[in-house]
């Protein structure tokens, strides 16, 4: 009880106030002690929230993007922050990144593919203790994912799923056909693309650019490493025409061969960008591609008619073994940002292990693990075409293989240069040799730059 | 006697008289209004642009990757460039993508003028019809010609084999350096030959009707009207226009990079595409800026003759 109620019970009680007085005297003091706390209580509302802005990838896999976005507002409601969310897509998100880095106007938090922390390394913030405290509670990293996210000892982002590529087949074709899965790409794939190819009902056995995109960069990458080659040696120094000249060689004819040798690809294929591979699979135009599970989610999602038709397999090999680009999706805090606890909170809220098994569930393959406790899920056993995806992360390599990850590999990555160097000999008249020394002149150009 | 300091105030006034009175006779006797009226103008300028610009050729002359300061490399952007081999060829792209996108919509938009300036029914309706790619936004008109040259799902190669069986097999329109150049060119032009037409329609308006009268009675016929009276008549209109268009089409963006992101093999790389790959995918933000300073100068010239003419025009 209020001490001067307590005090005027006392008077009341002694017979020195009358109770009429005792009611008045009372009655204000309640009344005002009320408004005093609804004036407080008002003045506590008005106080601004703390305001976090959010930058989150928005992929193709829209119920994955709604679930992420449902567990950020309930954590903004929880801690009583005002969080700003922006989206950022495939197609926009490194020019976001640049402009808003160089306007000294970054966001806090942002969710980043595997060569942000590469890319803006100067702009981010060490979160090697959160991430190594995650990882701990998670069984420990998936040893690409380490890889990916340290840049000279420190870690630049928190793991958080893998989007790798699989080889779609069409089953049905497949099983028509009496064929079996190709393991290696010569010849299987282009025995099993032979046998399926059509002109007349243009079905392709094999879809695959080698135009400018994502998707003709990460094939160029691993067909390179499949024959034994690359664009980088074990120290990090080009190799794309001098220590590996051979083995690219031999790749990059294979990969020109696809095209102009064996012609089981649409004639139309140097000018894909992207999304045409998934548009010609879904179309009924392809035999067999390399692509995301966002294609397998797309057509699950709608109940295409193709979905149940298609089988997910390991991506096929080459003489030197089965090599996949990894890819590490993470969070990145900007070293900018007054509100490290606050992103390393919302980043242990969303990594909580009952969220983000929501988020895989809603992916539908396309979230894969990062960490060794989510690689032994019942999800990944759920669908049997899941199986290659997680296959496919477990035995992932970095960019720069068998080199380091470095910001010159991300910079190659980023000009597109080995998509370039196969258009130069399938459209611009080069031979391999000369397209390989071509860009290994440009690559040493980066190299030197970026040592420099 | 006086002391220096009491003779200074004297003639320090004198003195200002003086140039007040020399810069009145100059600028006239309401200069500091003048100033005053102008000074927003010039503030202006100097914020956005004279300060960007100035801005944007020292960091050409950096070395300056997002988020690190630029380091001073001199012209080393701009020699490096001179002698690099995808540079040079966007230069070559950027010529032949501008001059052929021009000349094709001036001749599409004269012909259209002159169609339009004939007695045609619902010349109202044709013009508006035909404005209509001008109006559209540029993105969503490169991403419906990305899809009508799709070599599977694409209407053109639909309607040139299936329909007109014209050819036996569809084309790869953007997938071979040829036809990808002659696929963006043909966007460009369709977008822009309107904007041609529509002018030139309107100069052709304002030529009198009595000078083709006379030309008739003269026996000129209608194609000596079009060179002895139209073409004379539009002639101002027409070089504003082709400069104007040069610009617009050396620096368009939108449809090379949706259609064919410079590729296959670097055929279609222009330079407003390069300097956005520099810029966003090698983050390179000092040899971005030289890439785009690069053909300042040819640009420059354009310009120049450019403002003459609308000068000229102004003047008569």
């Amino acid at each position: 009880m209020d001490q001067r109620l307590r005090d005027l019970t006392e008077q009341l009680d002694a017979g020195l106030i009358a109770r009429r007085e005792f009611l008045r005297k009372a009655a204000v003091i309640t009344g005002g002690t009320a408004a005093g706390l609804h004036v407080l209580s008002k003045m506590a509302d008005a106080q601004p929230k703390t305001k976090l802005r959010v930058w989150l990838f928005k992929s193709f896999v829209t119920a994955g993007n709604d679930t992420l976005a449902k567990h950020i507002e309930a954590w903004a409601k929880e801690r009583k922050v005002d969080v700003e969310t922006d989206w950022a897509t495939f197609g926009d998100r490194e020019q976001k990144f640049v402009a808003a880095i160089e306007a000294g106007n970054p966001p806090d938090i942002a969710e980043m593919n595997i060569y942000g922390p590469m890319r803006y390394k100067a702009a981010l913030r060490d979160v090697s203790k959160i991430a190594t405290d995650i990882a701990s509670a998670k069984g420990g990293f998936l040893p690409f994912a380490e890889r990916a996210m340290k840049a000279e000892g420190k870690f630049l982002g928190v793991p958080r799923y893998s989007m790798t590529t699989v080889f779609f087949i069409r089953k049905d074709i497949m099983e028509a056909k009496g064929l079996k899965p190709p393991k290696v790409y010569d010849p299987d794939v282009v025995e099993f693309a032979r046998k399926t190819t059509d002109p007349a009902k243009d079905l392709w056995g094999f879809g695959q650019t080698l135009n400018r995109s994502d998707d003709g960069d990460g094939f160029m990458s691993n067909i390179l490493w499949d024959y034994g080659g690359g664009v980088w040696d074990k120290d990090g120094k080009p190799a794309l025409g001098t220590a590996f000249l051979k083995q690219n060689t031999a790749a990059l004819q294979f990969a020109v061969d696809t095209i102009k040798k064996y012609r089981i690809q649409p004639p139309g294929v140097m000018g894909w960008t992207d999304p045409s591979n998934n548009e010609a699979y879904m179309a009924g135009k392809l035999v067999t591609t390399n692509n995301g599970a966002s294609l397998y989610y797309a057509m699950v999602q709608k109940k295409h008619e193709l979905a149940p038709k298609t089988l997910l397999v390991l991506t096929p090999g080459g003489p030197a073994g089965s090599f996949v680009g990894s890819s590490c999706y993470n969070w990145a805090i900007f070293a900018k940002s007054k509100q490290t606890e606050l992103c390393e909170d919302l980043i242990r809220w969303v990594e909580d292990e009952s969220r983000f098994n929501e988020y895989v569930h809603a992916s539908i393959g396309q979230a894969g693990p990062v960490y060794r406790a989510r690689v032994d899920t019942p999800y990944w056993k759920s669908d049997p075409n899941f199986d290659a995806i997680v296959q496919n992360i477990l035995r992932s390599v970095n960019l720069g293989y068998p080199g380091p990850t470095t910001p010159a590999a991300a910079e190659v990555q980023g000009q597109k240069i080995l998509t370039d160097m196969a258009g130069r000999v399938v459209v611009g008249g080069l031979s391999p040799e000369q397209a390989l020394k071509e860009a290994h002149k440009r690559i040493e150009e980066i190299y030197k730059m970026r040592r420099a | 006697m006086a002391t220096p300091a009491a003779r200074l105030p004297a003639s320090a006034a004198l003195r200002r008289a003086g140039t007040r009175v020399g810069l009145e006779r100059v600028l006239g006797p309401d200069f500091r209004l003048g100033f005053l009226f102008v000074a927003p103008t010039v503030l202006l300028v100097l914020a956005l642009v004279a300060y960007p610009f100035g801005y944007a050729i020292y960091l050409s002359l950096t070395r300056k990757y997002v988020g690190v300061p630029p380091v001073f490399v001199g012209l080393d952007n701009y020699v490096k460039l001179t002698w690099d081999g995808f540079f040079q060829r966007a230069v070559v792209n950027s010529f032949i993508f501008t001059f052929g996108s021009v000349s094709v919509k001036l001749l599409l938009g004269m012909l259209m003028a002159l169609v339009l300036t004939s007695k045609i029914r619902f010349r109202s309706f044709w013009t508006g019809v035909l404005l209509i790619p001008w109006v559209a936004p540029t993105v969503v008109s490169a991403l419906n010609f990305l899809w009508i040259y799709d070599y599977s799902l694409g209407v053109l190669n639909y309607l040139l084999v299936r329909v007109f069986g014209l050819l036996p097999q569809g084309v790869g329109w953007l997938s071979e350096p040829g036809t990808a150049m002659a696929s963006v060119i043909a966007v460009n032009i369709w977008r822009g030959f309107p904007f041609f037409g529509i002018s030139l329609l309107a100069g052709m308006k304002a030529i009198p009707a009595e000078l083709y009268e006379a030309a008739a009675v003269d026996g000129a016929g209608p194609v000596q009207r079009f060179w002895r009276v139209t073409l004379p008549g539009v002639k101002n209109i027409l070089v504003i226009v082709v400069l104007l268009s040069t610009i617009w089409t050396f620096n368009d963006f939108q449809i090379v990079y949706i259609l064919t992101k410079g590729g296959p093999g670097g055929a279609t790389q222009v330079l407003p595409v390069l300097t956005y790959e520099i810029a966003f995918g090698a983050q390179r933000l000092g040899e971005a800026i030289a890439v785009a300073l690069y053909m300042l100068p040819p640009l420059a010239v354009v310009i120049i003759v450019l403002a003459r003419y609308m000068r000229r025009g102004q003047a008569k």
